[in-house]
Order: C-alpha cells, then sequence, then structure tokens
C-alpha cells in the first residue's frame, strides 16, 4: 500500500454514517406543510462507493481529494472504509445531487451507487417502489 | 482496491511520471506508445455508442438514450455501472438519461491520452494528468475483466507475472500489460499528489 492515513483532525468530525439521516425525523415536517416543502429532492440518500480488486488506493483517495474537495485524512479514511469494509458512504444529499456524484465517480471508473439513506444496510429500508 | 505496483519497472524502459519544475513529466518508449495507443484505441471502440438509423436527432442532441440497455459485456458494465444495486427498472431509467455522456466524457479522456502519446516530450498540466489517470484506469478496468480478475487474490495472482521472457500465451501477456498500465497509474497518481501538494 502506497497510501498512509495522516491522523488528521477533521477527519472524525467528518465521519459519514447514516444514521442521522432516517426518513422517519421528517415526517413531522411533511405533516405540518401545506404546501409540497418536503419534496423528493429532500428525502437524503447517500452515494456509496464499493471496492474492486482493481482501482488503485492511491487513485480513489485522489478522486474523493479532486472532485469533493475532501482533505487528503478524510480522503484516505473513506478510501481505507471502502477497501476494509467493500463499500464507503462518501457523500449524501439530495437524489439528484447524490446522482450527479454517482455518474461522476463512473466517469473516474469507479464503481458507485445511490442509495436512500434509510435503506442503508439496516434492512429496514422505506422503498417507494417494490420492484427488483 | 489495488495496492502498488512499484517492483513492476524491471519489465521494461519506461520511467515513472514525476512531478518537478517543468510539471508532471514522464518517459515512455516508442513501442510502449504504441502498445497504449492500441489499449486506448480498443477501449474508445468500446465505448463508441452504436448509431441507429431510426434515432431521434434531437432527444440525441439532449444527450437522452431510450434505445439505451444495461450492457451485456461484463467490460462494458464496469464501465457503465448500474446506479441502484437493486433497482433494475430506476438504474435503465437513468441510464437512458445520463449513459451517452458518460461514454462521450470516457471517449474524451481516452482521446486526449491517445493525442498526448504523440507528443515527443510527455509533460502533462494537471488536467492532463487527470484525463491520463482517468483513461488509463478504463483501460486497466477493461484488462481486468478480460482476466477474470475477481477479488484481491485474483489481483495478487495477476500481480506476480513480471517477467516479459515468461509470456507464452495471451492471458500472460495480458497480465503483463496490466502489470505495465498499473505501475503507470500509480507513478502517475503519486506524481499528481504531488503536484496537488504545491498547489492549494
Amino acid at each position: 500500500m502506497t497510501t498512509t492515513v495522516a491522523p488528521g483532525t477533521n477527519a472524525a468530525t467528518c465521519t459519514v454514517t447514516d444514521a442521522g439521516l432516517k426518513g422517519e425525523e421528517r415526517t413531522d415536517i411533511s405533516e405540518q406543510s401545506s404546501t409540497d416543502l418536503l419534496g423528493a429532492a429532500d428525502i437524503p440518500w447517500n452515494l456509496v462507493v464499493w471496492n474492486d480488486p482493481v482501482n488503485l488506493m492511491s487513485y480513489v483517495s485522489y478522486v474523493f481529494q479532486s472532485y469533493f474537495g475532501y482533505s487528503e485524512a478524510k480522503s484516505n479514511k473513506l478510501m481505507l472504509e471502502v477497501h476494509k469494509k467493500g463499500r464507503s458512504i462518501v457523500a449524501h444529499g439530495g437524489k439528484e445531487q447524490v446522482e450527479q456524484h454517482a455518474v461522476a465517480m463512473h466517469g473516474y471508473g469507479l464503481w458507485a451507487t445511490v442509495e436512500k439513506a434509510s435503506s442503508g444496510g439496516d434492512g429496514r429500508g422505506r422503498k417507494g417502489g417494490a420492484r427488483g | 482496491m489495488a495496492a502498488t505496483a512499484g517492483d513492476a519497472r524491471a519489465a521494461h524502459v519506461a520511467k515513472a511520471f514525476k512531478y518537478g519544475l517543468k510539471g508532471i513529466t514522464g518517459y515512455l518508449e516508442p513501442a510502449e506508445r504504441e502498445l497504449l495507443r492500441g489499449l486506448l484505441d480498443d477501449v474508445i471502440s468500446m465505448l463508441e455508442p452504436q448509431q441507429s438509423s431510426n434515432e431521434d436527432p434531437l432527444t440525441a442532441l439532449i444527450g437522452l438514450d431510450m434505445n439505451v440497455k444495461e450492457p451485456s459485456d461484463r467490460a462494458l458494465l464496469r464501465l457503465l455501472p448500474n446506479v441502484m444495486k437493486n433497482d433494475d427498472a430506476a438504474s435503465l431509467e437513468f441510464r437512458q438519461l445520463t449513459e451517452r455522456s458518460l461514454r462521450e466524457g470516457k471517449i474524451g479522456a481516452l482521446r486526449a491520452t491517445a493525442m498526448g502519446l504523440d507528443r515527443n516530450e510527455l509533460v502533462l498540466t494537471l488536467e492532463e494528468a487527470k484525463f491520463w489517470s482517468m483513461a488509463l484506469n478504463d483501460v486497466r478496468l477493461v484488462l481486468a475483466e478480460r482476466l477474470d480478475i475477481r477479488d484481491e487474490a485474483d489481483a495478487d495472482h495477476v500481480h506476480a507475472m513480471q517477467d516479459w521472457s515468461q509470456a507464452e500465451d495471451v492471458e500472460s501477456y495480458l497480465a503483463l500489460v496490466y502489470n505495465f498500465t498499473t505501475w503507470l497509474q500509480e507513478s502517475l497518481v503519486q506524481a499528481m499528489m504531488a503536484a496537488m501538494d504545491r498547489k492549494p
């Protein structure tokens, strides 16, 4: 491995988890609003990058730094999470936003998918469409 | 993910990319340039969209492709992956909107790299180096599919193949080519990181 993880100060504060992004937390807001304040774009989505045996660790970290503007420490942390755990949530936001990130990742050759934040591997996702 | 391929030097005469006063520089022998050109052309021809005669020119103009399907070729699917893991219908819908421009972007980087190979001196700006790293990555993804690299153990097995005098069959030749492009991309990314450190 060529990249080492510097014990960066901001790595801890930037930890990406889907724990705080449950769709349920927003239900009260949608009940209050009469108009469509809570559109589809407001439901949080995750951008997931998956491990593969081809992409170089240095390159993955470079992509996180140059595309997202993440620090070297944060990029290395996310890269190692992909490498060791098989996947990492590297960004979140509205659906269109994370889809745009996914296409950018595909442009770089990284294997990325989008998923609803509430279905992030805990098996109780609230999927709208029941296909697949 | 793959770790560095730092010991692949002995197999070829190219010089690692480095960052210095002139920018990001590298050196490739004519035969190595020829090899890379061939690889880049192969990936370009994989990515060039099939022209259908009854295509609506307006939808083509705005980048839509309603006839697009999930690629059956594994290598092409790796270059153009589904955007959702367990929703083929949503992935296909997204593909119709985005795949054409994704293909065009990749072809652009591959062509820019091929053109860079025509220059006598390999001196790259950070932007050019970005296209090179993307193009080399796509070449490696395709080679890896042809070599059946599915996990880290497969990658290690291929990486162990370093001696060009052992290249007796297509697979060992492909493995050596893969290792060469891996080494080249790694040295390029290191040079790019060094360049980024100087330019905040």
